[in-house]
């Protein structure tokens, strides 16, 4: 990543957003603006010529204990007119894994193409468990940099560390493919997720030089614009997995299972099998379509490695992708995909998925991420074929700082998916598979939902996102004196276990 | 009388009792793959380089971390000494294991060191040493083994030596192998009569570096292992692995290793070698030797017969297997596997070959028998390890045939064969029997005429060569103005064959029209009167290679004809097609095809690739060389010799309209997966997965079909002359059409999400077979499985069954409805071009009903609504 394709992150804010706190202003206001001094981020304003005082820009708020000094607005307003509290429609927003603040963090990030610098926790989530305990020992230390000088220190971050991350590293027929960024987009369906989602995370993908993955809906013609960064997913249901679309692609995805319902396969109800999401299925209109688990030709190893042949007959140049969830013998998956041919081992941990998987699966299934990343990783260093294969780890990493967690747990890059819908503007309802879809536009095919969402946009959103991850991940590496992100693999030393 | 099972399991309490610690780790496993076997069972002994090929072809099932082979029958002189075998790792270490394991507690009347190359490094593929095994012919001293039948209470001496003999194997096992890093020795085998060798590589590098090849017995194993994990091997991890008399090798892995392996546990089995071929060879020996059930019920407690097919036993069997299951079905190993036994019954003096597949048939399996002078049972992963071994045994056994009598799968924990079947040999004879013993036996055409008898045959140049090829099949055939093949001698047979192959060879221009007449005599079943219809395909394979064999090798000049052969040893001078200009040859893989004409594509030569040579997958395979000579413009390919070779027709591209492939020999997996467009003919029975995701084109396929025909298919059509094995058409969606003439044995179009139910996509299965003669017999069950179009969204089942015997217990979410004239609109084409492709006619399909009463009709449940659409459209 150099410094001129950083400023690929364009800010985008908008108007109403959801405030952390909410601030209020009786009549017995007297427009004295001494708020308008106490404040440090300047949610009291008062503009040329004022006659009152305007409501108050709660979105601005960072709470009461906004100076070191511990005075604020309302301890200073001589009129008693000023109320903070924290804003109840936000406290219901989100979910331990996904907290208002992450959310409302991630928004940021995508608005402005920089972390927030406001109080929001855009680092870890509140799950209590996973990457949630887990800190860098040099996170306490951080030197603290105010937002507005924030994307000119990404720059001179980036400049210093390299974010590359090679994806093939067996000397053989398929293509060397190097990324430029340590992470890439996970699967997602055409028919969960509208194509303009499609578009606006390809888009995002061909722009900062990663890849995005088609997920098992097969992949529409729309797409194939964006080619060079498109990963052609070949999961059980195999639908719309044809020749065509396995020569399209660089790295061909094989999805064995996924960490949020390992041994489960998919549904798409008949309603959601409209006449595009039917044809680029090459399905009929209107019927549900199974994906089945497993793979019906794949019961051991062997056939693995068949199929894995399989694939390279009709692309010899692809780089394969094994994307397994996270058994107990998860090492041993890891192993013999490697020996069968794979390019990319993909664990996916049981944090992620979709709002669709059966919440009895999501969780309880497979493996936590965390464990399994170590084991796998540990287990390739000691068959001595660790520096053969790239490790990817997915499942719930949300944050730059959970990127940096499983590369030092022993991955060598990430590969997300909510995040992107987050950074497009999902709210975590988990709505996704009733009725016409999302409310958002996101995870929907009805006509008159997806509009929403403009793929212009959306990429953008992304790339922003992305931008700011890049630059935190950047500020971080340098902390610990790093100069690339290969350096950080392996590197539990750096990390720290909280208790609390 | 027998020995009471708890004195057995009792007499290893003391021996056990350090693995009775509930701290001790049993749970370390080492993670099994698949893996590429095959058995041989012969009524003569045969020699042991006949494994050679066919082990070498399916190298791509193993990864050469693990080889064995296991023989019966080999110590004729000692057939009542147990060849207790010892590998030294640490040859060290034999002085202190003869001296405390072996001289000590047998009389050895006699020790051979197995013979081995003297550097192993000679075969390149082994990377360590192999053990140096010695062999000690042994019986327990008479002393010891009173000793121990009256500690532990044996009233059958028998059994108490046998029991000994276990015993003294697994503590020389724990103590110089078991637990401990360096691992110096341990117990190959013991059986009688029988022996095992494994070493870390190639079942075939074993078998050269023990110089089995000039060995002769009557049962033969090969396997090969693909083990997941480990860089540091120990030969102990190899199969086969082996309780008594009997070696058992495995392909597949159980999902409750641990669960079994506690049943043992409670049984005094502690598996040392912790895989789960270990431990499935320890619950045959438990059921077998210990328990001393008939290997009916051995077989019935290792794969239960459930669901309809349990209750199609009949009423005395259901009670006897309720028993056996109660008591054993937990440790049943569930999950795709398959065994093959190799063993010595001594008690009856038979040795066998026994194949069990699990209930699920999730791992591939076929059977193959041939009989004659010298009679051979097959069973192997692939088929084409089967032909390799049998056209190797033919070239130095002129009344070996190499091709089989017959070729089929078991149907696992089925009623009718059980999932298993046995191939025995006692006084050179071979009998074959499925799992309940009833008979497997060739028959015999009841025209069966003397020689002697037979009128004479036109010679075949009085044939008129301007008649079609089918026509002159038809004569033929039928008799119709000459003799009918039934009434041919063998010689006349060769005299026709032979005189086809000389006009090919001479006259360019006759030999498409050769080559249709010899593979139609190949693929189409007529009756052969009194010769072998496998003899006569074995000739034909012969002389169809031969006039392969002559067309202009690539690169030559020659102005009569537009083929060319093509080679290993060619492979590089792969050109154009000479009768077209040549294309630009910068056709990337994903670009456009251009575009060929008609007139274009009818004056192009075939590209005739000769498959000897080509690994199996990958860069050198002959699938790739398709790949390649399609983008620099061929579009008509005869691919011959095919040894296993897979992806044929992979790799092609989008719309590839125009190609046709004619595969002869033994095709590999996955042919024609991802076809858009043109043909793909199979001359023969084809393998595993052929279709997977077809999107348009036509697949035919003149034989059986392996497992998972047409996952994911999307459209296209496609003709099966024979059987598909489990889970045809799985997840197939769009408008896929397929006729399926015999049967499928399981989940056959589940998840089937073709569209609409009458109109949309469908599989129709006749299920049907052919006597000797060539005439169609009806079978039994139409459709023997369960989960016919279980979970399906879209699409038809057609099923030919006049009789009803597909039962609403068979379907899992689909329904029976009336089958109406438009169905009949729907599939009548599709069985008019059957007809023509296979010579099954619609008459003899309907078999005298009228089509809904010859045709029944499965839909998804609850799809009225879609059926109310079709109405209004």
């Amino acid at each position: 990543m150099t410094i001129s394709e950083l400023s690929l992150a364009e800010t985008l804010p908008i108007a109403n957003k959801v405030s952390k706190w909410w601030v209020a202003r009786s009549d017995a206001c007297t427009h004295c603006t001494i708020c308008v001094d106490v404040c440090p981020t300047g949610a009291h304003t008062a503009g040329e010529g004022f006659v009152r005082m305007p409501q108050p820009k709660s979105e601005l708020c960072i709470g009461p204990n906004c100076r070191s000094d511990g005075r604020n607005c309302v301890t200073e307003c001589p009129a008693d007119a000023l109320r903070v509290e924290s804003n109840q429609s936000y406290e219901v927003l989100g979910d331990p894994r996904w907290p208002a603040d992450l959310l409302n963090a991630t928004w940021h990030e995508a608005e402005y193409g920089v972390a927030p610098r406001n109080g929001l926790e855009y680092r870890i989530g509140r799950s209590g468990g996973g990457f949630d305990r887990l800190r860098f020992k040099v996170e306490d230390n951080l030197a603290v940099i105010p937002e507005q000088g924030l994307a000119e220190a990404y720059q001179h971050a980036l400049a210093e560390v390299d974010m590359h991350l090679p994806l093939n590293r067996r000397q053989d027929e398929a293509e060397a493919i190097t990324i430029d960024t340590p992470w890439y987009g996970g699967g997602m369906s055409y028919g969960s997720i509208s194509l303009s989602v499609m578009l606006a995370r390809a888009s995002a993908a061909q722009r900062l030089g990663y890849f995005t993955s088609t997920g098992e809906g097969g992949y529409p013609i729309e797409l194939s614009r964006y080619k060079d960064n498109v990963i052609t997913q070949v999961a059980t249901g195999l639908f719309g997995v044809r020749e065509e679309t396995l020569q399209w692609a660089r790295i061909i995805e094989i999805k064995y299972a996924q960490g949020a319902k390992p041994g489960l396969g998919g549904h798409l109800l008949a309603d959601k099998v409209t006449r595009d999401v039917a044809e680029v299925r090459e399905a009929v209109e209107h019927t549900n379509l199974f994906s089945p688990f497993p793979f019906h030709s794949v019961y051991s190893v062997e056939d693995h490695k068949k199929h894995v042949d399989w694939l390279k007959s009709i692309n010899p140049r692809a780089v394969i992708s094994v994307k397994v969830s996270t058994p107990d013998d998860v090492d041993m998956v890891a192993v013999g995909s490697y020996y069968a041919g794979a390019h990319i081992i993909h664990l996916d941990g049981g944090y992620g998925g979709t709002g669709a998987a059966p919440d009895i699966a999501k969780k309880n299934i497979a493996m936590p991420i965390e464990y399994a990343i170590t084991k796998a990783h540990k287990f390739l260093e000691k068959e001595g074929i660790r520096d053969q294969v790239t490790l990817m780890a997915s499942g719930g990493l949300r944050t730059p700082y959970d990127v940096a967690k499983a590369i030092a747990l022993g991955a060598d890059g990430a590969i997300i998916g909510t995040a992107e819908l987050v950074a497009v503007e999902c709210v975590r309802c988990s709505n996704c598979e009733s009725g016409r879809g999302c409310p958002k536009g996101i995870a929907t095919t009805d006509a008159g939902l997806t509009p929403i969402i403009g793929s212009h946009w959306g990429g953008q959103r992304i790339v922003n996102m992305y931008s700011a991850w890049l630059g935190e991940l950047a500020l971080l590496l340098r902390s610990m004196g790093l100069h690339s992100i290969g350096e950080l693999r392996g590197r539990t030393d750096l990390l720290r276990y909280i208790k609390e | 009388m027998r020995e009471q099972p708890e004195t057995i399991l009792n007499s290893r309490d003391e021996l056990m009792s350090s693995f009775r610690d509930p701290q001790a780790d049993f749970r370390s496993q080492e993670a099994e793959g698949g893996c590429g076997v095959i058995g041989l069972a012969s009524s003569k002994p045969i020699k042991g380089k006949y494994l050679l090929t066919p082990c070498s072809q399916m190298c791509n099932r193993g990864n050469g971390k693990g080889g064995g082979v296991a023989v019966v029958g080999c110590f004729p002189k000692f057939p009542n000494h147990y060849a207790v075998q010892v590998g030294y790792l640490d040859l060290d270490a034999r002085k202190e294991i003869e001296q405390k394991y072996i001289f000590p507690n047998f009389d050895v009347t006699g020790i051979e060191q197995q013979s081995y190359l003297e550097d192993y490094r000679d075969l390149p593929r082994l990377e360590i040493e192999p053990p140096r095994v010695v062999r000690y012919f042994s019986r327990v001293k008479e002393s010891i083994l009173s000793k121990f039948a009256e500690e532990h209470g044996f009233k059958d001496i028998l059994a108490a030596e046998d029991e000994f003999v276990f015993q003294n194997s697994f503590r020389l096992n724990k103590e110089f192998y078991g637990n401990r890093d360096d691992k110096k020795s341990f117990v190959l085998s013991h059986g009688r009569n029988m022996m095992i060798l494994k070493a870390v590589g190639y079942a075939e590098d074993i078998a050269q570096y023990y110089q089995l090849e000039d060995m002769e017995a009557n049962v033969w194993i090969g396997h090969q292992r693909y083990p997941t994990r480990g860089r540091v091997w120990h030969p102990g991890g190899a199969h086969p692995f082996s309780g008594l008399d009997e070696a058992l090798v495995h392909n597949g892995d159980f999902a409750n290793y641990f669960g079994v392996v506690e049943y043992l546990r409670q049984r005094n089995y502690f598996p040392l070698f912790m895989t789960d071929t270990e431990v499935a060879v320890y619950l045959f020996d438990l059921y077998n030797r210990v328990y001393g059930y008939p290997l009916e019920y051995v077989i019935e407690a290792l794969a239960p017969t459930t669901e309809r097919d349990f209750t199609k036993l009949p009423i005395e069997k259901q009670s006897v297997y309720r028993a056996i299951q109660r008591s054993h079905l937990h440790a049943s190993p569930d999950g795709p596997w398959f065994f093959i036994v190799a063993r010595n019954d001594v008690k009856t003096q038979t040795m066998q070959l026994i194949g069990i597949t699990d209930t699920s048939m999730l791992r591939p399996q076929v059977f193959a028998l041939q009989e004659g002078e010298r009679s051979i049972g097959v069973i192997a992963s692939e088929k084409q390890a089967i032909d390799a071994l049998l056209s190797d045994i033919a070239k130095d056994d002129p009344s070996v045939c190499p091709v089989a009598d017959r070729y089929w799968n078991a149907r696992g924990g089925s009623y009718n064969d059980g999932g298993a079947f046995v191939f025995s040999v006692k006084d050179s004879e071979l009998t074959s029997t499925d799992k309940f013993g009833r008979e497997v036996k060739i028959q015999v055409s009841r025209g069966k005429v003397q020689e002697s008898e037979l009128p004479h045959a036109i010679r075949s140049t009085q044939y008129d060569l301007t008649e079609s090829p089918l026509t002159v099949f038809d004569r033929m055939t039928l008799g119709s103005g000459y003799p009918a093949l039934s009434h041919w001698s063998m010689d006349e047979i060769d005299a026709l064959v032979h005189d086809r192959v000389a006009l090919a060879k001479t006259a360019a221009s006759k030999r498409s029209t050769v080559i249709e007449l010899l593979t139609v005599l190949h693929d189409r079943r007529y009756d052969p009167g009194a010769k072998k219809r496998s003899a006569i395909i074995a000739r034909l394979n012969v002389a169809l290679d031969e006039v392969f064999r002559s067309v202009t090798p690539i690169g030559l000049e020659d102005t009569s004809s537009g083929d060319r052969l093509i080679g290993w040893n060619d492979r590089t001078a792969i050109n154009p097609p000479p009768s077209l200009p040549p294309f630009a040859t910068d056709r990337t893989v994903g670009g456009i095809t251009p575009p060929l004409s008609k007139t274009e594509a009818g004056k192009q030569g075939v590209l005739f690739i000769d498959c000897a040579g080509f690994e199996p997958q990958g860069e050198d395979s002959a699938g790739r060389l398709i790949v390649n000579a399609y983008q620099l413009g061929w579009r008509k390919f005869v691919v011959f010799a095919c040894r296993g070779d897979r992806f044929i027709g992979c790799g092609l591209g989008a719309e590839t309209d125009g190609i046709r492939i004619d595969v002869y020999g033994s095709s590999g997996d996955y042919l024609g997966s991802g076809l858009d467009g043109g043909e793909i003919h199979v001359h023969g029975d084809a393998q595993d997965q052929v279709g997977q995701i077809l999107k348009r084109g036509k697949l035919i396929i003149h034989g059986m079909v392996g497992q998972t025909f047409l996952y994911g298919a999307k459209g296209g059509v496609a003709y099966v002359m024979g059987n598909a094995a489990g889970r045809p058409l799985i997840n197939a969606v769009g408008s896929i059409r397929t006729i399926i003439n015999g049967t499928a044995l399981d989940y056959a179009a589940e998840s089937f999400m073709a569209g609409a139910t009458t109109g949309g996509g469908f599989l129709i299965i006749n299920g049907i077979s052919f006597n000797e003669e060539g005439s169609i017999v009806p079978l039994i069950d139409r459709y023997p499985g369960g989960n016919f179009f279980s979970l399906a969204s879209g699409g038809a089942g057609y099923i030919n069954d006049p009789d009803w015997t597909l039962g609403y217990d068979q379907l899992n979410g689909g329904e029976i409805v009336g089958f109406e004239e438009a169905d009949w609109n729907v599939i009548e084409p599709y069985l008019k071009e059957n007809e023509e492709l296979f010579g099954i006619k619609v008459s003899d399909l309907l078999n005298g009903h009228v089509p809904n009463q010859a045709y029944r009709k499965v839909v998804p449940e609850r799809s009225g609504e879609v059926k109310n659409l079709d109405a209004h459209t």
